[in-house]
């Protein structure tokens, strides 16, 4: 298994269900022997089956393993999500440890969270951080001075329920492990994005956690951190790496920085996710020497540009 | 108590808790010292893998805390290095199916019996954090010179009391200290305020040692197990001021990067 997910970069569907990426209209099969009026009152477990037209996906990105990038890919997708036209909202359900508004540089506009939606202190609107550049883009913080024990995945079950109301896409993004935290984060949503590394202990976590979720929820993988130096020799990665990091230390996008290929790979994810074919790219294929000096060359120029 | 129980924790996951937790194991044995190291993440376990001792899991810690074994029969013997030993997780159940109080048990004997007992904490501050900590006397924070790394690691330090705790600051990499696109050393204690036990600078030979479940420090030939060593050291109570360390050149050619110089 590890040799597959080594040479298979980005996203690819994982053996159990290939999702049928329709739009949200047009019926999935299972749900048709529920009662799907759109006026029915909230339901309770099997909402994420409801294929109601005003309805968007609620997206879990999850793990197992921890620091496998779930936070920087949330934030990445919901950035490239929103620059394909749709209306994004990612969600922070890492209770007590949330760091998506730092990731997206929003950390000093948040004043309220989840947990006071919940408790009925706000109202879901007044939690919700816009994002600074993409108006289409929003942040539902998570509480950072509570537990994950105090929420139910009823709960977050009907906040879900009530952002797929007007937003075409929840990413929901996981903490690691899978506690009371991973059960909560994965209650309210339709289908399932886990990130793994190609590392022997991130892919046997992943695979856990692929048995962990509802076995009728559509599934699928992104390889992240693809060093092709470890599987051949050649550095691209380590470079493109280093964008990621800064990217995420200063809040900003990778899919904004140009040239960069860890951005074009989650905009090509991106545009997976809406249903557009889009073949995988080989990152080992093209590790040879031209190509790693242009990207080396690449990188001393956004360098020389930023300072 | 001999105040010889440490966790190994982070907050955020990735940070390099499981390797951190092999390799100070493996150079606390490499000191003469008979070291027992738990895997806490009941569930998510990884620090077999990373010992390369998978395939001779028996009983599990579960199944000690729970009675069904003897301490001897689910420890498993490291045969590379002489005075290592492994308590290996539960892979099926839940960490729920232990609580605090077992937890605490199950270290405490341990303790008893072995010079230094290293417990592997999961990512996170749930259920299976509780229980990791439960039982220790001191606590190793596995950090890296990233934000949200820092951040997690903060709210951990919170959660731990009174514990002395002391910092490791991982996957450090100096050409990014140096052109100001990650933090320093001295930023990272600045801000947790806390001692720092050593620095590991970030090399593709981690991965690649502890993805053939190999650690690195095994082979006293490689530059990073002499960081290894000295951190282990540091546990034992030794004084060894992070100038003086010059053994290998590496911590300076380090310190020299991440401080800044001409």
């Amino acid at each position: 298994m590890s040799n597959d997910v080594r040479e298979q970069p980005e996203l690819i569907a994982l053996p159990a269900p290939v999702e049928t990426v329709s739009p949200p209209s047009e019926p999935v099969t299972e749900a048709a022997s529920q009662s799907t009026a759109p006026t029915q009152p909230k339901e309770q477990r099997v909402r994420r089956r409801v294929p109601a037209a005003v309805k968007g996906r609620a997206i879990v990105i999850t793990s197992g393993k921890g620091g496998v990038g779930k936070t920087t890919v949330t934030a990445n997708l919901g950035a490239a999500l929103a620059d394909a036209g749709k209306r994004v909202v990612v969600f922070d359900a890492d209770v007590g440890l949330r760091n998506l508004d730092v990731v997206m540089g929003l950390e000093n506009r948040v004043r309220l969270h989840a947990l006071d939606v919940l408790e009925g202190r706000c109202e879901l609107d007044e939690a919700l951080v816009r994002d600074r550049v993409r108006r289409n883009l929003a942040l539902l913080p998570a509480a950072q001075n509570r537990d994950k024990d105090e929420i139910e995945p009823d709960d977050m079950n009907d906040l879900v329920d009530e952002l797929t109301d007007t937003f075409d896409l929840v990413l929901i993004d996981c903490p690691a492990g899978i506690e009371q935290g991973f059960r909560n984060a994965v209650a309210g949503a339709g289908e399932a994005i886990i990130v793994t590394t190609p590392e022997v202990s991130a892919v046997r976590d992943a695979d856990r956690v692929a048995g962990l979720l509802p076995h009728d929820m559509p599934a699928r993988l992104i390889i992240n951190r693809v060093r092709p130096g470890l599987v051949r020799k050649g550095t691209m990665m380590s470079v493109d790496d280093k964008e990621v990091i800064v990217a995420t230390n200063r809040g900003r996008s990778v899919v904004d920085m140009p040239g960069s290929p860890t951005g074009q790979a989650l905009r090509r994810i991106a545009g997976r996710l809406l249903g557009e074919e889009i073949p995988i790219v080989d990152l080992t294929e093209k590790k040879d020497w031209f190509s790693g000096m242009l990207s080396k060359l690449r990188f001393s120029q956004s360098k020389a540009a930023k300072g | 108590l001999k105040g010889n129980i440490f966790v190994i924790t982070s907050g955020k996951g990735g940070v390099g808790k499981t390797t951190t937790t092999a390799n100070l194991g493996v150079a606390l044995a490499r000191l003469g010292k008979q070291v027992a190291l738990v895997d806490a993440d009941i569930g998510l376990r990884n620090l077999d893998l990373v010992l390369g001792l998978e395939k001779r899991i028996v009983y599990d810690v579960v199944d000690l805390a729970e009675g069904r074994c003897q301490p001897r029969q689910a420890l498993i013997k490291d045969k590379r290095v002489a005075g290592l030993f492994l308590m290996p997780a539960a892979q099926t159940k839940d960490k729920e199916s232990v609580s605090e109080a077992q937890m605490a048990r199950v270290v405490h004997a341990l303790g008893v019996d072995f010079d230094a007992v290293l417990i592997d904490c999961p990512a996170g501050i749930e259920h299976g954090f509780r229980n990791a900590v439960a039982g220790a006397d001191e606590a190793v924070i596995v950090t890296m010179p990233e934000v949200s790394a820092i951040r997690d690691a903060d709210r951990v330090l919170g959660m731990l009391g009174t514990r002395r705790a002391r910092i490791v600051v991982n996957r450090v990499r100096p050409e990014m200290v140096r052109s100001g696109d990650m933090l320093s050393v001295d930023d990272v204690r600045e801000i947790l305020g806390r001692e720092i036990l050593g620095v590991v600078p970030d090399e593709e030979e981690i991965i690649d040692t502890t993805n053939r479940g190999q650690p690195v420090t095994l082979d006293s030939g490689r530059r990073l197990a002499a960081l290894y060593m000295t951190m282990a050291r540091r546990l034992l109570g030794e004084d060894i001021p992070a100038l003086e360390l010059g053994d290998d050149g590496l911590w300076n050619r380090l310190r020299r990067m991440v401080v800044g110089q001409r």
